[in-house]
């Protein structure tokens, strides 16, 4: 079992102590996750870290996971679509759905906690039937929802008025709500499956299985077939690039169980590629961690070529590979890559050409940015810092009036 | 003038962390005219934020601008003037956080004074701004002679530099000094070695190079001192 000692070597002792001092001073507090799934999106990578570390620090920490239907789960996809700003309608009786699946599951909640942390819109009802079961309650909102849709944010607004605290992963998602609004950065695990070192032989491995050749460099999309990450315009810079410098892309997208949309895009995808015998598309279960994992480490460069995107996970697991990132200029994205330093940002399947041209010819300046972006993410975005952010959180909003509180 | 590594301090010197939870507050600006009657009119801990808690909230490896606005000229409006001009100013030249709102408001009149269109941000990258909440929190790690100092400063972490050369200073009013030299000064005197804290140009280098520089002035200036912590 991994322990928080194991992050030493990584990220220095000294944050580690950091992390059982402040964790002394709260104290043995009770600490509630709910999301919608175990398995699947970055959420629930993150959960599967942070709550047994949470738990070696002496925290009582539990995961809750929601249960729905199909029609659930086409609710809350519309739901967090319309976050990201799409226009979709959800008729009264959809919104009852939701509802009444939220009830069903609060039912089956006895605990009692000192916080609740609910991730995203899915479990947010819980709160109409929970809320005597603890002190504190904080939503924390993983989606892009810097220009969400008005129908649908007015009816989440509502529900998550209700929350004392809110938690957004960047400053231009916060919203206007009666309540103190945080800001907390995603983060990976770095002795994760998906991002602990591997051997150059497990890597040629899943390269072998997958049937990918190393005969010419690289590119590299990981993500799920969602709209929202642009698969078809990676297929379309991509063929940009080939007409002057040979390479190969693959796609390789991830399902989770909570996106009803992946087969259509899937199929929108596999017509924009056909034909083209450098194109490999590769669709991995959500478990294909390790595959994932080998793939961005034989990837020449990594694209993440998103029009809306809330953090951006892909994009920082690429960077702590060490590898030249190229993302669209959205959300988190904007924030982890910076030009000529950490990665690229670009605008579109031509700008995004344009980079991978721009990198594939200067191999140097790659290995470089992919450095600097592997000390930046070491920094700022491993799970570590999100413990830390976690047990802040707790202490602030024990002590809510103070914007200082000295310990 | 030489003193041993082991000679006691009077008051020993005990380190704080400094924990930062950034706070968005759900207002933006997409041009610099608006930035700058944000500027005028937010709180001062908004104003505090970006000039000088966000180097520790996140930052960039080699980030060249020592402010976000400057940052943000720089990348958003892709105004490298104006860039220049937010990155020269100094907060440190003045006495309270009204003086440093004035000196910004002053740049940013003065430069949309002499320019015949108002810069604009491009698409995505808006100015959004944010104040924070602060745990500060006694460490356990104290350092009662000049030796466990050395050894200490490699163990705490960059907030710890931050606090020590920004938080303590300017939130908390506390005195123009940072309190590494105010302590070495009332400690052990050792005056050339204070005046040298005291001119490291810290507005303008990263918290790692902070402590980088630190260490390296008492290495200087305290060689086999120092050299025995390594």
């Amino acid at each position: 079992m991994i322990g928080l000692n194991d992050y030493a070597p990584i990220v220095g002792q000294e944050v580690i102590d950091q992390l059982q001092r402040l964790a002394e001073r709260l104290g043995p507090r009770r600490f509630i996750h709910v999301n919608s799934t175990r398995a699947g999106g970055g959420v629930a990578e993150i959960l599967y870290r942070a709550v047994p570390l949470l738990q070696q620090l002496g925290l009582d920490v539990k995961w809750e996971v929601i249960h729905g239907d199909q029609k659930f789960f086409e609710i809350t996809k519309a739901m967090h679509n319309a976050l990201q700003g799409y226009k979709v309608h959800l008729s009264p009786a959809m919104l009852d759905h939701y509802r009444e699946i939220n009830r069903e599951n609060a039912r089956k909640f006895t605990w009692e906690s000192d916080f609740v942390l609910v991730h995203d819109p899915q479990p947010a009802y819980l709160i109409n039937f929970l809320r005597p079961q603890a002190k504190h309650w904080i939503w924390r909102c993983h989606i892009d929802a810097s220009r969400p849709e008005r129908h649908v944010w007015k009816f989440l607004q509502e529900i998550v008025s209700q929350y004392e605290a809110s938690v957004f992963s960047m400053s231009q998602f916060a919203q206007n709500l009666p309540h103190p609004q945080y800001l907390i950065r995603p983060s990976i695990d770095p002795l994760s499956e998906k991002n602990r070192e591997l051997t150059t032989a497990e890597v040629q491995e899943v390269l072998d299985r997958l049937e990918i050749e190393r005969d010419k460099p690289i590119i590299l999309q990981v993500s799920r077939f969602d709209s929202f990450k642009d698969p078809v315009g990676v297929i379309e810079a991509f063929r940009m690039v080939r007409r002057h410098t040979p390479c190969k892309l693959v796609l390789a997208g991830g399902e989770a169980i909570d996106d009803p949309e992946g087969p259509r895009i899937f199929a929108e995808v596999m017509e924009a590629a056909k034909d083209e015998p450098d194109i490999q598309i590769l669709l991995l279960p959500p478990d294909a961690h390790h595959e994932v994992n080998a793939l961005q480490r034989a990837a020449d460069i990594i694209v993440q070529k998103s029009t809306r995107e809330g953090f951006g996970l892909t994009v920082t697991e690429a960077m702590w590979k060490g590898k030249p990132v190229i993302g669209g200029a959205v959300g988190g994205i904007v924030l982890q890559l910076r030009d000529y330093t950490t990665g690229f940002l670009v605008h579109s399947p031509e700008g995004c050409a344009f980079r991978i041209r721009y990198l594939l010819h200067r191999p140097e300046m790659a290995r470089r940015m992919g450095k600097m972006a592997r000390e930046f993410v070491r920094q700022h975005f491993l799970t570590t810092r999100n413990i830390r952010d976690y047990l802040t959180l707790m202490i602030l909003r024990e002590n809510p009036t103070e914007r200082i509180m000295e310990l | 003038m030489k003193i041993s590594p082991d000679q006691p301090a009077e008051n020993p010197f005990a380190f704080r962390e400094c924990f930062l939870m950034p706070m968005p507050i759900g207002k933006k600006a997409i041009n610099l005219r608006e930035l700058l009657q944000a500027v005028r009119e937010l709180d001062e801990s908004v104003l505090y934020y970006h000039i000088f808690q966000s180097r520790l909230a996140i930052a960039q490896p080699g980030e060249e601008y020592p402010n976000e606005f400057a940052r943000w000229a720089a990348t958003a409006l892709q105004d490298i003037k104006l860039a220049e001009k937010l990155s020269s100013f100094d907060p440190f030249d003045y006495d309270n956080l009204a003086q440093v709102r004035q000196a910004v408001v002053d740049i940013l009149e003065e430069y949309l004074w002499d320019i015949p269109y108002v810069p604009w941000a491009r698409s995505g990258f808006e100015f959004y701004f944010c104040e924070a909440s602060t745990v500060v929190m006694r460490s356990q790690i104290r350092a009662d002679t000049l030796l466990k100092f050395c050894e200490s400063l490699r163990k705490v972490g960059l907030d710890s530099m931050y606090y020590h050369f920004f938080e303590a200073r300017w939130r908390l009013g506390v005195r123009k000094a940072d309190d590494f030299s105010f302590w070495i000064e009332t400690n052990f005197g050792l005056p050339e070695l204070v005046a040298a804290i005291r001119g490291i140009d810290i507005y303008f280098y990263s918290l790692r190079e902070i402590r980088d520089t630190l260490l390296g002035l008492i290495h200087q200036h305290l060689g086999e001192l120092c050299d025995r912590t390594q």
